[in-house]
């Protein structure tokens, strides 16, 4: 049986999808009976959202790609 | 043109010529996305900017050397890489051994059933204030950890692409992502979120 190391180390390095698919159904297993695994994979999914969602503050002024191109037009 | 099919060779005829309507083809299709990876990986806005312009026109000056079979996207990405790293002076940095590997391992026994079990982060990670507080654990990362969670995790690339960009293996990849994502799950947990 999978250890709850080996599968959050699998989650964590986003190696599953390399793994056989015994190993893979091993996986899947262990997150259906381990509580605290499966909350491990839960928060990796809303960290990847949290972090999208970080991205609307990031987004550039909307005549960027004006400015760049009359700049690099000049060049 | 897509922004992530190979470019097409009359495509890069035209830019090699110059002409202004492929430029500002290019710059639509990728300039946001690269100013949103700087910013991501901690530059200001008007650094951030200022690398952006650098990227192409290392871009334009290196146009020759770009045979077409990759994307245009990865090229753009792989030279943000290099520019991150020469601006940030990183590229010595050695990743082998990293304190978070050994943070990691201890919240497991020696049969690898969890003695630190990962905190509820449910009201925080659900929380509208996430994002921000994802971009303040996110200035803690080490520049190549960083890189690896932005391009995955926030620009959605898939794990080849990546690999390309930053000039490593899927092993290497697994270790930066692994590292990045502990070390932001450490961050979130100290702050103190969790569920009374």
């Amino acid at each position: 049986m999978i250890s709850c190391k080996n599968v959050a180390k699998l989650l964590m390095s986003d190696q599953l999808e390399t793994q056989t698919t015994w190993k893979r159904m091993e996986v899947r297993l262990h997150l259906a009976m381990c509580r605290l695994c499966s909350r491990l994979a839960r928060q990796i999914e809303q960290l990847r959202s949290g972090a999208r969602e970080s991205r609307i503050h990031s987004e550039p002024d909307p005549e960027l790609e004006e400015r760049l191109i009359r700049r690099l037009s000049g060049r | 043109m897509t922004p992530t099919s190979p470019p097409s060779i009359g495509f890069l005829e035209r830019l090699r010529r110059r002409e202004p309507e492929a430029l500002a083809e290019a710059v639509r299709d990728h300039a946001r996305p690269l100013h949103r990876a700087a910013r991501g990986l901690g530059f200001e806005e008007h650094e951030a900017e200022d690398l952006v312009q650098d990227v192409f026109v290392t871009f334009l000056e290196r146009l020759d050397q770009f045979e077409g079979r990759s994307q245009l996207r990865t090229w753009l990405f792989g030279i943000l890489h290099r520019k991150t790293l020469e601006r940030r002076r990183a590229a010595a940095v050695d990743d082998r051994m990293d304190p978070i590997d050994e943070v990691f391992e201890a919240r497991f026994d020696g049969n690898g059933k969890w003695t630190r079990p990962p905190a509820d982060l449910e009201r925080l990670l659900l929380s509208k204030e996430i994002g921000d507080v994802i971009r303040g654990c996110m200035g803690g990362l080490p520049v190549h950890q960083r890189e690896a969670f932005v391009l995955r995790e926030v620009e959605g690339l898939a794990t080849d692409e990546i690999c390309k960009i930053l000039s490593i293996s899927v092993t290497n990849f697994g270790v930066l992502i692994h590292r990045a994502r502990a070390r932001l799950r450490e961050c979130l947990e100290s702050k103190g979120w969790e569920r009374p």
